[in-house]
């Protein structure tokens, strides 16, 4: 048994789980325990209820067009346990469709509106039959920290005035192709348009959104060992 | 045919005897050029032949080299199509390159990529087609299961006579209403309970109602008897069924499909919907029971898409996996062997790969950890990706070898007789040009 314990929403897990989005569940599991946490996980689908303050961590992926328009009637019920997650300063991590639905909306295949729940501040256009595939590099200029990552998305994603962004691109196409940025920060909620998936491949974020719900959680407790674990590099 | 339609196949043929004399390949060029000639063409071959498609995101290969087994039990001449000739111009090519029919009518049993069905139906009616099932392939979302459909169905609708012989377990094929006469063949193999997949698994909403859906039993990823508690909506009833699994092994299957006993030597559960798409084609076409069984023993030799290889008296099984779905059923049948192997995971990520690796992390390596394995190795261009899903497994501290070119060597120093080797597309050539020089295997791809 670990010392320490933490319980993660994962978001419409059911149905929304493209492209080894899984694997960020399956990388903070594996860095919990090198700092000493267990790691729990529910998931949370239609018509089921979240309650924000059974959870230390969330993370909400993306899906196929057809689970993400289901998904975007849902989550409006959700709305407000979201918001208060994220107002609370815990920790969550949204891919691709995650990342669109907490701005105010996206465009469809079929060039429709899909609303999001306006959690954050930002939208997003579609491309004409066309999408930004490849291998991607960003910087995030506040930790100094390069992130890897395999970016697919037709989704044209911009931010808004209180979003920072994950990183500026470095190589790749990133969160529009024109701003040269990449992701979102809102207070702890983390967006990428990263498969790969991104925590398998940047361990640094996953430590950060660990050590943030453990000191959330156990806030008189000494972290000075998980403060100082060395995540080595994978890719 | 006419005038035309026989230039252009002279035209097409004498470039295949080009390509394959000179160049030792060149299966869709011929095509090309005889549809350049007359674009009709394919509409003379039709005329020529009874036509079945069959189609699906797995399984489309072995259920296409099964079928050939099972009707050439009644039928003296079976044309087919070469694997990785599944589009178009590949298809043309085949016949083109066909012998030629002294009586009437042969059967030609094609295996036709998904996008394409549309293609060869604008020219041939067909008498069936045959569906495998739909999964998720890794490259985009335009690949999504809903549109990969929509485009069989494009084909579909050119054909609303042809008997659609589907696979019942798969809830999608069930989702809308199509004029065709529908058999559907699946597993009854167990009881049915109440349960639900787990969640990491793709195609679960209803397509009726959009509720998550139950099964009261499930084979593999989203395939079994499916129910929607909701809105009444399941599976349908099967005219052909699995109804008991006898002995599973790596290099066989034994299994009874409507209460007579069948054995094919290939292992994994996927493989029996292949044999039993392939059996639900022969009785539509009249193959009895006992033939179909002739046909599936036949071949004692172990096929598909792994191949046994003797390595200075190692045995090293190679198996291609490319996507989740699949690389979870060789994991599942690999680890019905008892006897003790080492595993092998090499990843390339180019084009015909998949360039992104993000689909190793749908796999359930987790499962490997649960066995005493007692060796690991990881290789390929993209080791890096491999050893780090392995080590959140559980499975720390692989031997890693980048370069394909020396795996052989570190086959041979594993520690266990039997060797299982996973690997993407380039990784399998790469290592059987390794094998090759080094004279365990000859040169060239296998089906």
């Amino acid at each position: 048994m670990a010392t320490y314990s933490l319980h993660l929403a994962h978001l419409y897990g059911d149905l929304l789980n493209t492209y080894g989005d899984v694997g960020n569940i399956l990388a903070l599991r594996y860095y919990a325990n090198l700092m000493d946490a267990d790691l729990t996980t529910k998931v949370i689908s239609i018509e089921q209820s979240f309650d924000p303050d059974q959870f230390d961590l969330a993370f909400f992926g993306g899906g196929q067009d057809y689970e993400q328009m289901i998904v975007s009637k849902d989550i409006q019920t959700k709305k407000d346990g979201i918001v208060k997650f994220i107002n609370d300063d815990k920790p969550m991590l949204a891919i691709c469709g995650g990342y669109q639905l907490l701005g105010h909306y996206y465009i469809g295949a079929d060039g429709e509106k899909i609303q999001g729940i306006g959690a954050l501040d930002h939208y997003t256009l579609s491309q004409d039959h066309h999408r930004f595939i490849g291998d991607i590099t960003i910087k995030n200029e506040q930790t100094g920290e390069t992130y890897h990552g395999f970016e697919n998305h037709n989704g044209k994603t911009y931010t808004g005035k209180s979003e920072q962004p994950l990183g500026v691109v470095v190589d790749g196409h990133g969160n529009n192709g024109e701003d040269h940025q990449e992701g979102a920060i809102y207070k702890q909620t983390y967006c990428s348009y990263f498969h790969g998936p991104i925590l398998t491949r940047n361990g640094e974020l996953a430590k950060r959104m660990l050590l943030k719900a453990l000191h959330n959680k156990y806030p008189d407790a000494d972290l000075s060992a998980q403060e100082a674990l060395e995540i080595k590099p994978t890719f | 045919m006419s005038v035309r339609s026989t230039l252009a196949t002279a035209a097409g043929k004498s470039s295949y005897w080009f390509l394959h004399t000179f160049l030792h390949g060149g299966s869709s060029l011929p095509g090309k050029i005889t549809t350049a000639i007359d674009p009709n063409i394919l509409k003379a071959f039709g005329k020529k032949y009874d036509v079945v498609i069959i189609t699906g995101t797995n399984g489309k290969t072995l259920t296409t080299a099964l079928s050939v087994r099972v009707l050439k039990q009644k039928y003296d001449n079976v044309l087919t199509n070469p694997t990785g000739s599944n589009m178009e111009q590949g298809i043309v090519t085949t016949f083109i390159t066909a012998q030629k029919s002294k009586r009437g009518k042969t059967l030609a049993i094609l295996e036709v990529d998904e996008a394409n069905v549309v293609k060869v139906t604008k020219y041939i009616t067909p008498i069936a087609f045959v569906f495998t099932n739909l999964f998720r392939d890794q490259m985009d979302r335009y690949g999504e299961i809903y549109t990969t459909y929509d485009k069989i169905l494009a084909g579909v609708k050119l054909a609303p006579e042809a008997t659609i012989i589907a696979n019942g377990d798969e809830q999608i094929f069930n989702s809308r209403e199509l004029p065709n006469p529908i058999i559907y063949y699946g597993f009854n193999h167990q009881l049915a309970g109440d349960i639900k997949a787990p969640a990491n698994t793709d195609g679960l909403l209803c397509p009726k109602c959009n509720h998550i859906l139950h099964f009261g039993f499930i084979t593999y990823a989203n395939l079994g008897d499916y129910f929607c508690p909701h809105c009444g909506f399941r599976r349908p009833t099967l005219n052909y069924q699995v109804n008991k699994l006898t002995e599973l092994t790596p290099t066989s299957s034994t299994f009874e499909i409507d209460h007579h006993e069948y054995k094919v030597m290939i292992g994994g559960m996927y493989n029996i919907y292949n044999a039993l798409a392939a059996y639900a084609l022969g009785r539509f076409l009249d193959v009895s029971q006992d033939q179909i069984q002739t046909a599936f023993e036949a071949d004692k030799k172990v096929f598909g898409r792994q191949e046994v290889i003797n390595v200075d008296g190692k045995q090293v099984t190679l198996i291609l996996v490319k996507n989740p779905v699949g690389l979870n059923q060789v994991l599942d049948m690999i680890l019905t062997d008892n006897d003790p192997f080492s595993f092998v995971g090499l990843l390339n990520a180019n084009y015909a790969d998949g360039i992104d690796t993000s689909w190793i992390w749908d796999g359930n390596f987790e499962k490997l950890k649960e066995h005493a394995i007692p060796a690991f190795m990881t290789g390929g261009e993209r080791y890096k990706d491999i050893t780090f899903r392995l080590k959140v497994a559980g499975i720390d501290d692989p031997i890693t070898e980048p370069d394909l070119a020396k795996v052989v060597d570190k086959l041979k120093t594993l520690p266990t007789k039997k060797v299982y080797i996973l690997a993407t597309y380039t990784a399998v050539l790469q290592l059987r040009k390794q094998l090759a020089e080094q004279g365990y295997i000859k040169e060239g791809m296998e089906a």
